[in-house]
């Protein structure tokens, strides 16, 4: 595409510097070529070094190659679906929690401040333990409370407190994430000068349209990479559900490890697969990044 | 939009608020007064409605939902690559016992079988079983739980259906240490919130047996979990710890797989394992827990759970338990 751009005018003197731009796009084209060549020789060699690592410590790889199949099938595709559905729900709680923070109501402020604060302030393990044992709590005393006052529904309304597992580890996740990308959510939509605030205001949008047809649009290309981020963070810190025995990448691998007493292979397994994970997702973002910034390209 | 918005974050602050007032107000009006539990007359008819009484609850169910952690082989342990039978009963997010295998397995497959129900299994950690408060997630936990004062607190136990001698593990080279006694003052490991940490702090007690301890002054590291304990004290004679006190079919069962430790001295006191139900169940658990102890002892006078134990340790385990007399713990 740059080259065409570069070409000569037709029905006009060849431009004498026309060569010169080629050979300097050529050498640029090399030095790029050279450098990711180095790149990829240092990462074997790193390679080489997590390597004889393994190699010390007697890691039995034969043992690995015969049970990944079974600790990947079964954990990854739990790592994967709590963390797609988590991360779906964060960013719809950090989108309404950025909208609070940047609200001038000030229930909507207190409650998001109050929920930000609260949530990135308290380890998420701990939520996990609250939701998954607290909750149920609530629901009983919710049920004892109805059957007090004869309201029998409330005994219904108690058992949706029961979270299991797999719906307390998203909740909580949601929860955790959905408070850390509010912050995220709001440097995001400030990023964008008042100036298009403004114009909308004149061009007589509503405050909803403005954010929706505007402000929204523009933000996501700022926030999609944090997104990113985070996602990546949440795959990992989706191994804290197996406190509650879902069957995701940790747990599989700690349990297979217990039986055999494999730690190492089984923990390095693991670990592999989650980076192999977050390399798609990486991957994938960087996709999304490129889908969205079309418009800025020049 | 706005509103909704500030609706849905009402709702999120609302809930927390309830879950962190609900932890700790209901449990004192929870606990059930002593039941009174003969062993050897047969069980009576509830005197609750079927609907109120745990017993019928599960039975009506049709499976017997069983809470084991299959991180302690060879009590309970996974089966890689199994096959979830096409026939069972059990829900999709709890495992079938295809799908794991040990002693607390067969146990609990065989205590479902006598009472004509599927076992299926759900897999939450270990400190979330002990904890009681189970919110009727499952029915009963068959994982080789010590009886304690403390659990007794929140759980019902059932007749025991093995018992587990506790034994101190040392370095294979080490020759300082001869006997338990040796390891007044030295830095031992075992896992946090078990009997093990218990005994070392003087803490311990059994029901039904009098406990002598040996050690004094040890320096204790916890640990999650034995076999982490077990890899420190492998990696060398006082490197990371002295010695360790576990399980001794535990201990025993890492020697197997080829770790450099030895058993220093006899076991120094003896634990009483069996089922454990959660006291908060919202249903009367008092005639599941008498028909329970029924089918244990059972399991003990036919000699099925002999047979298990030989299987799975090689060694007589169950006598002990078979003897014990569960109306000494006075639930």
């Amino acid at each position: 595409m740059a080259v065409e751009a570069l070409s000569p005018p037709v029905g006009q003197p060849p431009d004498p510097d026309y060569q010169m731009g080629l050979d300097l796009m050529a050498f640029q084209q090399k030095q790029r070529r050279i450098l990711s060549i180095k790149i990829a020789v240092v990462w074997l060699v790193l390679l080489g070094f997590v390597i004889s690592f393994l190699l010390f410590i007697e890691f039995d790889f034969a043992y690995v190659v015969e049970n990944a199949w079974f600790i990947i099938k079964e954990g990854a595709k739990w790592t994967i679906i709590i963390s797609v559905v988590s991360i779906f729900f964060a960013t719809i709680l950090a989108l309404l929690g950025a909208l609070g923070r940047l609200s001038k109501n000030s229930i909507a402020l207190g409650i998001s401040g109050f929920y930000v604060s609260l949530f990135r302030g308290t380890p998420l393990l701990i939520q996990i333990y609250v939701i998954y044992l607290g909750l149920p709590q609530v629901g009983k005393s919710l049920a004892l409370l109805g059957a007090s006052l004869g309201l029998p529904f409330l005994s219904t309304v108690g058992d949706w407190f029961i979270l299991t597992p797999i719906q307390s580890g998203v909740l909580a996740l949601s929860l955790n994430y959905g408070a850390y990308m509010t912050e995220i959510f709001r440097a995001g939509l400030q990023s964008i000068h008042h100036g298009q605030n403004e114009a909308a205001v004149s061009l007589g949008l509503s405050r909803w349209q403005t954010i929706r047809r505007v402000i929204l649009p523009q933000a996501v290309r700022i926030i999609i990479p944090d997104i990113g981020n985070q996602f990546i963070a949440m795959q990992k810190d989706s191994s804290l559900v197996s406190i509650m025995g879902v069957w995701e990448l940790t747990y599989m691998a700690n349990r297979m490890a217990r039986k055999d007493i494999k730690f190492m292979e089984m923990f390095l397994l693991a670990a592999a697969a989650y980076w192999v994970l977050t390399i798609i997702s990486s991957w994938l973002e960087g996709l999304l990044e490129k889908r969205l910034s079309h418009a800025y390209e020049r | 939009m706005k509103k909704l918005h500030i609706l849905a974050s009402v709702l999120v602050v609302l809930s927390l608020l309830l879950a962190a007032c609900g932890g700790g107000a209901e449990t004192p009006e929870e606990t059930q007064p002593p039941v009174e539990q003969p062993i050897e007359t047969q069980p009576t008819e509830p005197a609750v409605a079927p609907a109120e009484d745990k017993l019928a609850e599960v039975m009506a169910r049709g499976i017997l939902i069983v809470s084991s952690d299959p991180a302690y082989p060879p009590q309970s342990e996974l089966v890689p690559n199994a096959v979830r039978p096409a026939d069972t009963k059990c829900a999709t997010d709890q495992k079938t016992s295809a799908e794991l295998q040990g002693f607390d397995i067969d146990v609990s497959v065989e205590i479902a079988k006598r009472l004509g129900l599927e076992a299926c299994f759900v897999t939450p950690d270990w400190t979330l079983i002990t904890a009681g408060n189970w919110a009727d997630r499952w029915d009963l936990s068959v994982g080789s739980m010590t009886i304690t004062p403390e659990r007794m607190q929140n759980l019902f136990f059932s007749q025991p259906y093995y018992t587990t001698p506790a034994a101190f593990f040392v370095y294979t080279d080490n020759t300082s240490f001869t006997q338990p006694s040796d390891l007044s003052g030295k830095k031992i490991g075992a896992c946090t919130g078990c009997t093990y940490d218990a005994y070392l702090s003087k803490t311990l007690s059994i029901p039904g047996e009098e406990i002598n301890f040996v050690v004094d002054d040890a320096v204790f590291s916890g640990y999650e979990t034995d076999s982490f304990a077990l890899d420190d004290l492998a990696l060398g004679d006082g490197t990371r710890l002295d010695a360790v006190l576990t399980a001794q079919p535990t201990g025993v069962q890492a020697i197997q797989s080829g770790k450099p430790l030895k058993q220093l001295g006899d076991p120094v006191y003896f634990e009483y394992l069996a089922a454990a139900i959660d006291k908060a169940h919202s249903k009367d658990p008092t005639s599941f827990v008498q028909k329970l102890t029924e089918v244990i002892q059972q399991m003990h006078a036919d000699g099925t759970l002999l047979g298990l134990s030989q299987k799975y340790y090689g060694l007589d385990l169950t006598t002990a338990a078979g003897e014990f007399d569960v109306s000494l713990l006075g639930q």
